[in-house]
C-alpha cells in the first residue's frame, strides 16, 4: 500500500497501476478452447496530479485511457498495483473513493430517457447521498451553472447532445465531488458546444479548486484546456508534462503526428 | 436508511407509468385470463373426480385456479426480476451511471426488484378481487396473516433463487439456466392449475423439492378454508422457512462471487 502522508497537494495518485483481461480461447481455435488470452489494457501506471489541476489523459483510442479512468472510479477492479483518489485507497475503500469522485462520459445513455432532467437529478442526488433538502437546495443550482434551468422540466429524451451532456455535468456537480472524470465529453458535440463546454470546465470548476481528469484523444483540446497532459500508448504512459513541453520532444514526434492528423481528419 | 430504495422504487414506478397503455393493458390481461379459467371451471368444475382432488381446498376449481394463477406471479417476478431489471439498466445504459455513486450494488440490486413486487401484489390483489366480486369466490372464511406469512417466506425463497440467476446475468449475460429450469418445473409440479395428487407418485415427490408447492398450499388453505396455523399451513410455512435459510446464503454468496468476477472482467455495466 502506498503512503500518502506529505502529499496534501496530491489528489490522485497510482503506484505501478495494472489492469489486464484475460480470457478462453475459445471457438477461435477449438483445439486450444481453454488456453488463457491475456492482454492488457493499462500497464504499469504511476501518475501523481494535484488539487486543481486540469489533467489529461491523451491518446489513440485503444490506448487505455477509458479503462484507466473505469478503474480509478473502481467501476474495474485493477490486476495489480495500487492508488490513492482523495487519500482513499482504491482496493480497500471504494466507498469513499466513489462519494470523492464524479464520472462525467460522453454516454448520453447514462440517464433515464423517459424522465425528465429534474427527476433525473433527483434520483441521482439521492443515490449520491444528499438528502431531500439538500437536492432541493442543490438542484436549482447546478442546472443554472450548466444553463439547464429552464429546460429541466423537459423528458431527457427531448435534449439535444449538448444538452445532454450539460445535464451530465449537472449530474456530476451534485454530491460537490472533489475529482471530475471525464472520458471523452465532447465527443459527438458541435464546436459551440465544444467551446462551452471547455468554459464550464476552465470558469467554473477549477475556480472551485476541483481536479479535472478529461481522457482525450484531441490534441488541441488537450492543449486549449489541460494544465498537462500524460500521453498513453498500448497501456503505458509514456509522458507527461505540458502539451508545449512534450510537443518538443523529439521521441514523441511520431504520436503527435498522428494525432494532428486525427485532429485533422475529424475537422474534415 | 430507506431514501434510496424509495428513489429506485419512484423511478421505477415513473419509469412504468410513462408507458400508459402498457400500464393499463396488463389489468385487461388479469380480466381475460380470469374470465378464461372460469369458463374451464364451468367445464370441469362439477367433475367428480375434480370435486374429489379439490376437497381438500372446498372443492371449487375455480377458487383453486385463481389462487394459483395469482400467487404464481410471485414465482415469476422473484425468479426474473432480479435478473431483468440489471439487464435493463445494462441495456440502457443506467448501470454504470448508477455504479458510480457511493451506493452499494446490493442496494441497487435488490431495490430495483421493488417495483416489480409492488406491482405484482397489485395484480393479486386485482385477481382476487375480480374473482369474489364477480365470480363469486368465497373468501368469508379467509384467514390473512398465515397467508401473509406464506407470502413473506415464498417471496424471501423466490427472490433468493432470482439472485442467484441475476448472478448468472451478471457474468454470462444471457442465458440463464436456473430461472428456466425453476419456473418450467414449478409450474408443471407446484400445483398452480391442478393439485399436485393427481401427479403420479414419482412425480409427486419432485413436487416437494419446490417452494410453490409448500407457497400456494399454505395460501390456499387459509384463504380458502380459513385454516390459521393448523399443522398443514405449519408444515408449509416450516419448509418454506427452511428454503429461505438454504438459498438466501447460497444466493448472497453466489451474487457476492458474481460481483466480484465482473469486476474483474470490467462486464458489470455491459450487456
Amino acid at each position: 500500500m502506498i503512503q500518502y502522508s506529505n502529499m496534501a497537494d496530491t489528489v490522485l495518485q497510482t503506484n505501478n497501476l495494472t489492469k489486464e483481461f484475460t480470457r478462453l480461447r475459445g471457438l477461435s481455435s477449438p483445439r486450444n478452447f481453454f488456453d488463457k488470452i491475456t492482454f492488457t489494457a493499462v500497464r504499469d501506471v504511476n501518475l501523481s496530479v494535484k488539487r486543481g489541476e486540469i489533467f489529461g489523459l491523451l491518446g489513440p483510442n485503444g490506448a487505455g485511457k477509458t479503462t484507466l479512468t473505469k478503474v480509478l472510479c473502481t467501476l474495474i477492479l485493477p490486476s495489480s498495483g495500487s492508488a490513492s483518489v482523495c487519500g482513499f485507497d482504491l482496493a480497500r475503500q471504494q466507498s469513499r473513493v466513489k462519494a470523492s469522485i464524479a464520472l462525467i462520459s460522453s454516454e448520453e445513455r447514462s440517464f433515464y430517457w423517459r424522465l425528465s432532467g429534474l427527476r433525473n437529478l433527483e434520483f441521482f442526488a439521492t443515490l449520491y447521498g444528499l438528502s431531500g433538502r439538500q437536492a432541493a437546495e442543490r438542484i436549482p443550482e447546478v442546472l443554472e451553472v450548466v444553463g439547464m434551468t429552464e429546460a429541466a422540466g423537459r423528458r431527457f429524451q427531448e435534449y439535444s447532445t449538448g444538452m445532454k451532456q450539460r445535464m451530465g455535468l449537472a449530474r456530476g456537480l451534485l454530491a460537490d465531488p472533489e475529482i471530475f472524470f471525464m472520458d471523452e465529453p465532447t465527443k459527438g458535440l458541435d464546436p459551440l458546444a465544444v467551446k462551452e463546454l471547455h468554459s464550464l470546465i476552465r470558469n467554473q470548476l477549477t475556480a472551485q479548486g476541483k481536479t479535472v481528469i478529461m481522457a482525450t484523444h484531441h490534441l488541441a483540446e488537450a492543449e486549449q484546456v489541460c494544465d498537462r497532459v500524460g500521453i498513453m500508448s498500448r497501456g503505458s504512459m509514456r509522458a507527461v508534462g505540458s502539451v508545449r513541453e512534450l510537443a518538443g520532444d523529439d521521441s514523441l514526434a511520431d504520436f503527435f503526428h498522428f494525432l494532428v492528423k486525427d485532429d485533422l481528419s475529424m475537422e474534415h | 436508511m430507506l431514501r434510496k430504495p424509495m428513489a429506485l422504487l419512484k423511478k421505477d414506478f415513473l419509469l412504468e407509468i410513462s408507458y400508459r397503455f402498457s400500464f393499463f393493458l396488463q389489468f385487461g390481461g388479469i380480466f381475460f385470463s380470469v374470465v378464461m379459467f372460469y369458463f374451464v371451471s364451468v367445464l370441469i368444475g362439477e367433475s367428480p373426480t375434480v370435486q374429489n382432488s379439490l376437497s381438500r381446498y372446498g372443492g371449487d376449481y375455480f377458487s383453486f385456479v385463481l389462487i394459483g394463477i395469482a400467487f404464481s406471479n410471485f414465482l415469476s417476478v422473484g425468479l426474473g426480476s432480479f435478473s431483468t431489471n440489471i439487464r435493463g439498466e445494462q441495456m440502457m445504459g443506467t448501470m454504470e451511471a448508477m455504479l458510480v455513486t457511493p451506493t452499494r450494488l446490493p442496494t441497487i440490486i435488490i431495490s430495483s426488484s421493488q417495483w416489480s413486487f409492488a406491482f405484482t401484489s397489485l395484480r393479486v390483489a386485482v385477481y382476487l378481487i375480480l374473482g369474489a366480486i364477480f365470480f363469486g369466490v368465497d373468501f368469508s372464511k379467509a384467514d390473512v396473516l398465515p397467508a401473509l406469512a406464506a407470502l413473506l417466506l415464498t417471496v424471501i425463497a423466490f427472490s433468493s433463487l432470482g439472485i442467484i440467476s441475476a448472478s448468472f446475468i451478471m457474468i454470462f449475460k444471457r442465458g440463464d439456466p436456473i430461472a428456466w429450469v425453476i419456473s418450467t418445473s414449478s409450474t408443471l409440479v407446484g400445483g398452480v392449475y391442478y393439485p399436485i395428487s393427481i401427479l403420479p407418485d414419482w412425480l409427486q415427490s419432485f413436487s416437494y423439492l419446490f417452494p410453490i408447492t409448500y407457497a400456494l398450499d399454505a395460501i390456499r388453505l387459509a384463504l380458502l378454508q380459513g385454516e390459521g396455523y393448523s399443522s398443514a399451513v405449519g408444515r408449509d410455512l416450516t419448509a418454506l422457512i427452511i428454503f429461505s435459510l438454504v438459498t438466501l446464503p447460497i444466493s448472497l454468496l453466489v451474487s457476492r462471487y458474481a460481483v466480484a468476477r465482473a469486476k474483474k472482467d470490467g462486464s458489470l455495466a455491459y450487456y
